[in-house]
C-alpha cells in the first residue's frame, strides 16, 4: 500500500493506492468459470492516533488497485502516522503507514 | 485477589473507553447488506437511506464527460453540508454500489476515486446530511471501453 498524507492550512490531504486485483464476479465467471472466485476489497479505513478519520465500505465496481483520495482536519500533526487497513472478501486484510508531512 | 479486582476494572474501563471509536465506524456491507445486491440506483438507495429522491444541492460530483478506459475512471465528489455518509452508485453495472463512505467528525468531505463501469451510464452521489436529508448529484458519461468484462 501506498500512503501520501500531506499537512496544509490544517488540512490532511491523504491520497493512497491499494494494491488488489479488486475482480469482479463477471469477470471470474468468464476466467474460471465460478461466481465465487471474485475477490475485492470491502472495507478501508485510516486512522491517525487511534481515531477513525476514513471509513469506507466498497464494491467489486473500484478499478484495479484503487486510489483514494480524501482529507480530514482537526487531528494529526506532522510526523504522526496514519494508518491504513482494508479487507478483502476473502478475508486478507492488510495495512501500511506513513507519516503526515 | 485485590490486584487482580484492579486488573478487572481497569481491563473493563478499557473496554468501555474503546467501544465509542468501533461504533462509529460502520461496515456497510454488514450492517446493510441489501444495497449491495440492489441492481438499479433506485433500490440501492431505497435500501441505504430508505427513500429513492434527493434534493440536488450541496453535493457535487466530477468525472469526464467521455471516458477512454472503463476500467478506471476517476470521480470527484463532495459535500458541502456536515453528513453522516456519502455514497457512489452508477447504472451502468449488474449492480448499482459502488462505495459508501462514513464521515467522521475529522472527515473533510471531499473525496476522489477510481471506478469501474462496464458501458456508459449514470453516476450519482447520494449523501446522507446530519440533518437527516438526502442530497444528491449525478453526472453522465459515455464509456469508450467497458471496463468490467476484464
Amino acid at each position: 500500500m501506498k500512503i501520501k498524507a500531506k499537512l496544509k492550512n490544517g488540512v490532511v490531504k491523504v491520497k493512497a493506492l491499494a494494491k488488489h486485483q479488486m475482480s469482479t464476479y463477471n469477470m471470474m465467471e468468464k476466467k474460471t468459470g465460478n461466481r465465487e472466485d471474485a475477490n475485492f476489497i470491502t472495507h478501508i479505513s485510516a486512522t491517525v492516533n487511534g481515531e477513525t478519520v476514513f471509513d469506507a465500505s466498497t464494491s467489486q465496481f473500484l478499478s484495479k488497485n484503487p486510489i483514494f483520495k480524501f482529507a480530514f482536519q482537526g487531528i494529526g500533526a506532522k510526523g504522526d502516522k496514519l494508518v491504513m487497513t482494508w479487507v478483502d472478501r476473502k478475508g486478507n486484510t492488510k495495512s501500511g503507514k506513513s507519516k503526515i508531512k | 485477589m485485590q490486584r487482580r479486582q484492579f486488573l478487572n476494572l481497569t481491563l473493563g474501563a478499557l473496554a468501555l473507553a474503546v467501544v465509542p471509536a468501533s461504533v462509529q465506524a460502520q461496515d456497510y456491507r454488514k450492517s446493510k447488506p441489501a444495497v449491495w445486491h440492489a441492481h438499479t440506483v433506485d433500490d440501492a438507495m431505497k435500501n441505504l437511506y430508505g427513500t429513492s429522491t434527493f434534493i440536488k444541492s450541496g453535493v457535487k460530483v466530477k468525472a469526464p464527460d467521455v471516458a477512454s478506459n472503463g476500467g478506471a475512471i476517476p470521480v470527484d465528489f463532495s459535500a458541502d453540508m456536515p453528513i453522516k455518509s456519502i455514497a457512489v452508485l452508477q447504472d451502468a453495472n449488474p449492480e448499482a454500489a459502488v462505495c459508501v463512505y462514513e464521515a467522521t467528525k475529522y472527515s473533510v468531505n471531499k473525496y476522489s476515486v477510481k471506478i469501474k463501469m462496464a458501458k456508459s451510464g449514470t453516476i450519482t452521489i447520494v449523501a446522507l446530511g446530519q440533518d437527516g436529508k438526502v442530497y444528491g448529484a449525478t453526472k453522465t458519461l459515455d464509456v469508450a471501453l467497458g471496463g468490467c468484462e476484464g
